[in-house]
């Protein structure tokens, strides 16, 4: 039989403050909900309970400085390590799909991480993925992520990755947190269309959503032929929540699940947590064990204006030329300690919106034709004027690349006070601090 | 001098003890009637001759509603439901027919759509034929509020005088499903239950017992006849036998309770002292329900399993055939494979032999060959055991879990021994230390072990609180109950002291000693509407966790 897991970790005793989104009621209702409809005794569904990630995963992924030992993560590393006890189950089998029902979310958490930023601090399904290439051989990964607000977090750690396609389709960033998202994202110079961002106008519903699936993501994700589909399942598109303004229904996100067959959903945001949240995870769920979602049905109907029908169609189809007509125009640039190559430099900004400071951020990513190519970012904390360099050898790297990832670290070990160097290739993390490889498994 | 009876109905064999100040004063077995239950309890009580002892409480552990619900002896209910929007009702196997109502509440029981009356005129219509209906009524989020249960129920009653009418809010932990499986079933067994109960009573009287009746349940713990749910007296016997090892351990121990039976091996787990009381309701047939019950594991594997050979391949058969070759049955079990090997010395050696010869071709009977299959035969029956601690311990290890503080403090590592009781336990007690790499204690008195459980039972009770001080109501899980709340929307000690004020009163009545409540955690959820605190869902707990009254000495 079909079996769909299911790990819900509601954090009870966590929240970001008293009357804060991220708060210990978030999931109250949804727990309600699910365990009064007796959806764990669906003959198909299996629960499993809580894991906690360690520091190895997360560094493999997420440069977390100047340590992750500064940083309060244990909510966080429950919430990515219980999304990895599901995708350890996919891998031997136990499931063939499954919902992580976690929280805190994770999709706002970057390659980079000084703080937390849109309530997230580490990213629950960049962390999994790499998990699953690093432990389980997976070489391709398509990350759909259907929260109302662009993943930016998940797009940055793999801008450079073209084994890893990252939709985010969300309410655009005029209008809405973090601002990003826009067409001309696209992914870095080795991984150029890896990434693609759909930002809508406020007021999309089911309908102009699903055309949006049926006529662009999903014919996207089948050309990339991924081995592994990931739902970054944010609820906020939803037309009760209180932050965002489209017009989604719980049964729109069930047929969305539907549509998308992720092999794992992940929860992000969502933030109407009795309007919404009880029935949208409600829907999901239902759609992943190939149950009738039909009967899940909100007691509010939607009050605000949607745009569908032609309107949205136009607007659609104008958006999707754009985003294909774009050219990338690289700077390339020279500095004593990059090696051989050609490096591509790019200029970044962070604002943390929870803790209120900014990270600058400087990257080089070697161009190459063989692999992802490395990447070297340096970074500095706005607020306390620390600085920090990260080296990351790719996935798959071939033998230049690899070797410029040793010369920078050596250069940097000295040269900055803090040097991560992530070697996804060998599936080895080290750390240094001014000069001394600092331990990841100390508490 | 008083004496504690304990009596337990097993499938097989019937064990009664008396205890008298925590030593064995007399015990004894005799074959289980599985067609007059009665008859047996009553035989074992005149085999241990109680009318000539003051006796100062009995303790049953009976199958009587487990069989009748296994054996579909349960009369008809008509199950009434309220089941809203969401899941469909198809997507869950039901084992009963149900008809759907009208009328939806919200997941902190507020109204969304009201019931309709005129479905309930055109019910009492169908219902009016049958003499004496047997209603259940059951809703989605009733046990946030019962409105329309009780609405739905007060009209029927008025209409159908003569109906027995349960409510699923009366069983009100969470799961609408189970809630209204687990009210079918009591609803259903109470008939046979108090017919039973009645008689106990009056065979008890006219031996001259004046002493008070209990029922052990599925938690392990007890309640008066009078005041147990018949539903909860399902899976009394494992709950026994993990209360058997309780009663015969050191306080603190962790260990696995292996109590071999004729046909079925019961398994449970002792942490520190505690039993692990499953997360989940007890399963029963094809019925989940609500039903606490500890966590225990039956292997359909004893020392009488038949012993087959099926294809030159050895097989332990799930059913016994009577008793074992050795001791004058007619079929090779367990029980000749442990005597051939001397690891028991009851039965005969040679009719041991005999039997396990007769599994072989005629070629092949030399004493190395039946060495080798009576070795295979115990090292069959030890996997499946094995096997079965493991899938227990890693249910200990996999109970979920929804907050930091619970995941950072999952388990701390516990060393476990294995208490073995039951008939062969000492034969293949070096086997299991070998497969489970754990030593391995006998229980004193292993051939009663269930009934010393019921005997030295404790009651065991729970109150849990769900209270939204902004809907100002309350209720309480275990008994139903719901009602106004009117202290403080943001209440902190005081919704404390209310929870152990009610949970003392009504303990008392149930016979439970106010010292023996333990506090759970409570849980404070502010609620926030636009950025303000208007309230809060308040979760939390009193409970008597099941124990024993005291150690047996030898």
């Amino acid at each position: 039989m079909k079996k769909t897991g299911i790990v819900f970790f509601p954090a009870f005793d966590w929240s970001l403050g008293e009357s804060h989104p991220e708060r210990e009621e978030r999931l109250l209702y949804t727990q309600e909900q699910i365990f009064e409809e007796g959806i764990i005794d669906l003959p198909q569904v299996k629960q499993y309970s809580p894991g906690v990630a360690n520091l190895f995963d997360v560094m493999l992924t997420q440069a977390v400085f100047p340590t992750p030992h500064r940083h309060k993560l244990d909510a966080h590393l429950i919430a990515v390590g219980s999304s990895m006890i599901l995708s350890k189950a996919l891998m031997n089998k136990e499931i063939s799909n499954g919902f992580a029902m976690v929280r805190p979310p994770g999709h706002h958490s970057g390659a980079t991480v000084w703080g937390n930023r849109g309530f997230c601090t580490l990213n629950n399904e960049a962390i999994l993925v790499n998990n699953l290439r690093s432990q389980y051989g997976i070489k391709k990964v398509a990350i759909i992520d259907t929260d109302v607000h662009h993943g930016d977090g998940t797009q940055d750690v793999f801008y450079h990755d073209p084994n890893v396609l990252c939709i985010s389709i969300h309410q655009d960033g005029r209008t809405l947190f973090p601002g990003t998202g826009f067409t001309d994202e696209q992914g870095g110079p080795n991984a150029w269309k890896s990434t693609v961002n759909i930002p809508l106008l406020p007021g999309v519903g089911d309908e102009g959503f699903l055309y949006a699936l049926e006529n662009w993501i999903l014919p996207r994700v089948s050309e990339f032929k991924p081995d592994i589909i990931i739902n970054s399942a944010g609820q906020d598109n939803h037309f009760t929540d209180p932050l965002a303004s489209m017009n989604c229904t719980a049964r729109g996100y069930g047929k969305i699940t539907d549509m998308i067959k992720p092999n794992l959903a992940v929860l992000e945001g969502g933030y109407s947590i009795q309007g919404a949240l009880p029935y949208i995870n409600m829907a999901i769920f239902l759609a992943l064990a190939g149950e009738d979602y039909s009967g899940v049905i909100e007691p509010h109907k939607p009050t605000r204006s949607e745009i569908g029908g032609e309107t949205f169609r136009t607007f659609l189809a104008g958006l999707k030329q754009q985003h294909d007509n774009l050219r990338p125009n690289w700077t390339l640039r020279q500095e004593p300690y990059l090696p051989a190559g050609e490096w591509v430099y790019l200029e970044k900004s962070v604002f943390y919106d929870t803790d209120w400071f900014k990270e600058n951020r400087r990257e080089y990513i070697r161009k190459c034709d063989h692999c992802g190519g490395t990447v070297l970012m340096i970074t500095q904390n706005l607020m306390t004027f620390e600085k920090a360099a990260l080296v990351r050898i790719p996935f798959q790297a071939c033998d230049t690349c690899e070797q410029a990832g040793y010369d920078l670290a050596e250069h940097f070990k000295k040269a900055e006070k803090t040097l991560l160097l992530q070697n996804q290739l060998r599936n080895q993390v080290h750390l240094w601090s001014q000069g001394e490889e600092v331990s990841l498994f100390e508490s | 001098m008083s004496y504690k009876l304990g009596i337990d109905v097993g499938g097989t064999f019937t064990d009664a003890v008396l205890i008298n100040n925590n030593v064995v004063h007399n015990k004894g077995k005799i074959p289980t009637d599985k067609d007059n239950l009665l008859e047996t309890i009553v035989n074992a009580m005149d085999l241990l001759d109680i009318s000539k002892q003051k006796i100062e409480q009995i303790t049953i552990s009976t199958t009587l509603v487990t069989n009748a619900i296994l054996q579909n002896r349960l009369p008809e209910v008509n199950l009434l439901l309220f089941p809203g929007s969401g899941m469909k009702l198809s997507s869950l196997p039901w084992p009963v027919n149900y008809e759907v109502l009208e009328g939806e509440l919200d997941f902190r029981g507020r109204e969304v759509n009201p019931p309709n009356q005129q479905e309930w005129k055109q019910l009492v219509e169908r219902l009016k034929s049958s003499l004496n209906p047997q209603i259940a009524i059951s809703g989605k989020f009733s046990h946030r509020n019962n409105i329309y249960e009780e609405q739905l129920a007060s009209y029927l009653q008025k209409e159908l005088p003569k109906a027995d009418i349960a409510l699923g809010s009366q069983l009100g932990q969470t799961n609408f499903y189970r809630r209204s499986l687990t009210t079918y079933l009591n609803l259903a067994s109470q008939v046979q239950f108090l017919e039973f109960a009645s008689q106990l009573k009056s065979a008890i009287d006219t031996r001259k017992c004046t002493a008070p009746i209990r029922v052990l349940k599925a938690d392990g713990g007890v309640l008066p006849l009078s005041k147990i749910r018949p539903v909860e007296s399902i899976y009394s016997g494992p709950a026994a036998s993990v209360l058997g090892a309780l009663a015969q351990s050191s306080s603190e121990d962790s260990y696995v309770v292996v109590d071999i039976g004729g046909t079925t091996t019961d398994i449970g787990l002792v942490l520190s002292g505690s039993p692990l009381i499953s997360a989940q309701g007890a399963k029963i047939g094809s019925f989940l329900t609500n039903v606490r019950s500890l966590a225990v594991r039956s292997v359909p594997v004893g020392g009488d399993s038949v012993v087959l050979m099926e294809n030159n391949k050895l097989k332990l058969a799930n059913y016994r055939l009577g008793p074992a070759f050795c001791i004058g049955g007619y079929n090779p079990t367990p029980t000749d494979a442990l005597r051939y090997l001397n690891l028991t010395d009851y039965g005969s050696h040679a009719r041991a032999e005999e039997s396990l010869a007769s599994l072989l071709p005629e070629s092949k009977r030399q004493p190395q060959d039946i060495r080798e299959l009576a070795e295979e035969v115990v090292r069959i029956m030890v996997d499946r055991i094995g096997q079965a601690i493991e899938e227990l311990q890693q249910e200990w290890q996999d109970e979920p879990a929804y907050k930091v503080w619970e995941v950072l403090h999952h388990h701390e590592d516990l060393e476990f021994y294995i208490q073995l009781s039951g008939g062969g336990a000492s034969g293949i007690a070096n086997a299991l230390a070998d497969r489970m790499n754990a030593r391995t204690v006998l229980t004193d008195f292993s051939e009663v072990s269930n009934a010393i459980g019921a005997a030295m039972a404790k009651p065991t009770f729970s109150w849990t609180l769900n209270l939204d001080t902004y809907l100002g109501r309350y209720r309480i899980e275990e008994t139903g109950e719901q009602g106004k709340w009117e202290g403080s929307k943001k209440p902190h000690r005081e919704v404390e002291q209310f929870l152990k004020d009610l949970a003392y009163r009504q303990a008392e009545t149930m016979g439970i000693e106010g010292s023996s409540l333990q506090k759970d955690q409570f849980d404070y959820f502010p609620l926030v509407e636009s950025y303000n605190t208007v309230g809060q869902i308040i979760r939390g707990g009193m409970h008597v966790p099941p124990g024993v009254s005291g150690r047996i000495v030898k």
